[in-house]
């Protein structure tokens, strides 16, 4: 897992230069809160899953993950503002 | 030219690799908290080992000086008859006398007829006599229903009765106390014993000992006589007595049912699962502080008590007493079975703790909501004062006509309020999550939080549901696991 964070991260750089997005150390740390937020999400919903709690699995994935959509529209607004 | 294609393969290889590994990540961490959701070592108690991470929450930041219960008046000692089940055998016993004698009481001569301290008790609870009267109609009913349901839950029930063969009769371990304390808690004491570098030398390893005879939870208190019952004595029979003297210390020990069953409470749960363990490790330590020459004495379940559990938990730092009258511990949550254990040892108490469990109830009610008898108070605050303290009314009465109309074979028992207790949850990642911020958040705003999600994500059915047709559907809180579930198994 470490790994596979560990070159995301490293291609992040090169999709943000290609891509044109003036990143700065707030703009790449709000990115990087925001990727660690969708990871929890994700990992909690299946955690609830795991434990035969599929009702509340569903609504944890439905609720939270659409925060983290809106969220992620936003924070691509935010990336791409000057 | 080369060099820039090549600059612009690995540029394209490792943008395309990172892309790869970010969603294999997003993928890995949904493996991760599945495996963390099954993981069987999160089912505290029922781990894979008896050192696992059982008492593994910090109770430091919690330690207060004074237990959270309310005192506000005079206290006194609890009478045996307020115990349902000493109660109910009384008027069974007169109903149904275990030789060949007659009758001895009917309902239709009512409580005046009754003898004292049964009239008396039932002449200041009216009502009590005729929900006992419902539950024994209930039981019959159940009795005879127990056919149409007897293929579905013939797992169940099985387990059921395979966890409870070790608790009655000639075989019951520990055994029944004989006697007076003053004799038969010395009885195989070494006479000669080495003296304990200090008290808290011996509280850490009796603290150990119950870990390896496998209790999930330990705590000790100093006993309080408020906390011993009056009236009866095993051993000894019907009887005013005074607190024996030797019964100085308590060592509380506590384990919780397995998690799964809990969950597909009433139908598919147990208590006796619980109770045998308790029996197992409480009646080991009582042998064990013999060994080491102290008198012992084992408090357990069902009904093998002198002294009441949950508030002497209390004391020894274990948990909070929640809206349903049961110990709601930081671990366990209010699936935690309690056993004691009263010595004369020189050991360090605990003290108690404040995880603001009082403050959570008081805007939960869930138990409330989901108790299929409408025994559990709906007050927003304990109000009740039950022998000089202040707390939420449970009937007792009304809990137990539920345990004889649930589709059981008898009356095994409800747990709903176990099962459905936000704080009833396994040792993962996301629930320790709550298990560690709601307790230091002042405000309040994250237990709220909490809350909401809890009663907008789960399921909940609503308290008549849990009952047999046609007052209900058989609900159960969760579905069963499956190794509780004929179907899975047999041809039906």
């Amino acid at each position: 897992m470490g790994f596979l964070y560990t070159i995301f991260a490293i291609s992040a750089v090169y999709w943000a230069k290609d891509l044109k997005l003036k990143m700065n150390w707030w703009k790449w740390s709000i990115s990087a809160v925001w990727f660690i937020f969708l990871s929890v999400t994700i990992a909690g919903g299946f955690t609830l899953i795991g434990e035969n709690e599929l009702r509340a699995g569903l609504y944890f994935l439905g609720v939270f993950g659409t925060v983290m959509i809106v969220s992620g529209v936003g924070l691509i607004q935010l990336i791409r503002s000057k | 030219m080369a060099k820039k294609d090549n600059a612009f393969d690995r540029r394209s290889f490792i943008k395309t690799l990172g892309l790869t590994g970010g969603i294999l990540s997003l993928g890995g961490m949904a493996g991760a908290g599945l495996a963390a959701g099954k993981n069987k070592d999160s089912f505290t108690g029922y781990g894979r080992t008896a050192y696992g991470e059982d008492q593994f929450f910090n109770r430091k930041p919690f330690l207060v000086d004074k237990p959270t219960y309310e005192k506000v008046s005079k206290t006194r000692r609890i009478a045996y008859v307020e115990n349902l089940f000493k109660r109910n055998g009384e008027l069974y016993r007169l109903l149904y006398p275990r030789s060949n004698d007659a009758q001895k009481w009917s309902f239709e001569q009512g409580a005046e007829a009754l003898p004292e301290p049964l009239k008396n008790y039932y002449q200041d609870n009216p009502g009590a006599l005729d929900e006992f009267k419902k539950s024994m109609q209930k039981g019959r009913e159940q009795r005879q229903n127990w056919k149409k349901y007897e293929k579905k839950y013939l797992l169940a029930d099985a387990w059921s009765n395979a966890h409870a063969s070790p608790i009655h009769g000639q075989g019951a371990f520990p055994h029944q106390p004989e006697g007076k304390p003053e004799d038969f808690d010395f009885k195989g004491v070494r006479k000669e014993r080495l003296d304990f570098k200090s008290r808290k030398h011996a509280s850490e390893l009796i603290k150990k000992i119950s870990h390896s005879f496998g209790a999930s939870l330990v705590g000790i208190a100093k006993l309080k006589e408020e906390w011993v019952y009056q009236g009866y004595m095993r051993g000894v029979g019907k009887t005013d007595f005074e607190v024996p003297k030797h019964w100085k210390n308590v060592i509380v020990i506590a384990v919780p049912h397995e998690w799964d069953s809990l969950y597909a409470n009433p139908t598919y749960g147990t208590s006796y699962d619980a109770y045998s363990r308790l029996r197992f490790i409480a009646g080991k330590l009582e042998v064990f502080i013999k060994e080491i020459g102290y008198a012992a004495r084992s408090h357990v379940p069902p009904t093998s008590y002198e002294i009441a559990m949950p508030p002497v938990a209390i004391d020894a730092g274990l948990g909070e007493q929640g809206r349903h009258g049961v110990l709601i511990t930081p671990e366990l949550g209010a699936n935690t079975r309690l056993a004691g254990i009263t010595t004369n040892m020189p050991l360090e108490a605990d003290k108690p703790i404040d995880v603001g469990i009082k403050e959570f109830c008081s805007k939960c009610k869930i138990c409330a909501e989901e108790c299929p008898s409408g025994a559990i108070s709906f007050d927003n605050s304990p109000e009740t004062i039950v022998r000089g303290y202040k707390r939420w009314e449970i009937d007792q009465d009304k809990c137990f006509t539920v345990w004889n109309s649930v589709a059981t074979s008898h009356a095994r028992g409800c747990r709903v309020c176990l099962a459905v207790c936000p704080y009833s949850r396994k040792n993962n990642w996301i629930h320790n999550i709550a298990r560690e911020a709601d307790p230091r958040d002042p405000t309040g705003v994250f237990s709220s939080a909490l809350l909401g999600m809890q009663k907008k994500f789960f399921k909940y059915h609503g308290g008549q549901e849990y009952l047999p047709p046609p007052d209900g559907n058989n609900e159960t809180f969760n579905e069963a696991p499956e190794w509780l579930r004929t179907e899975e198994w047999f041809d039906i």
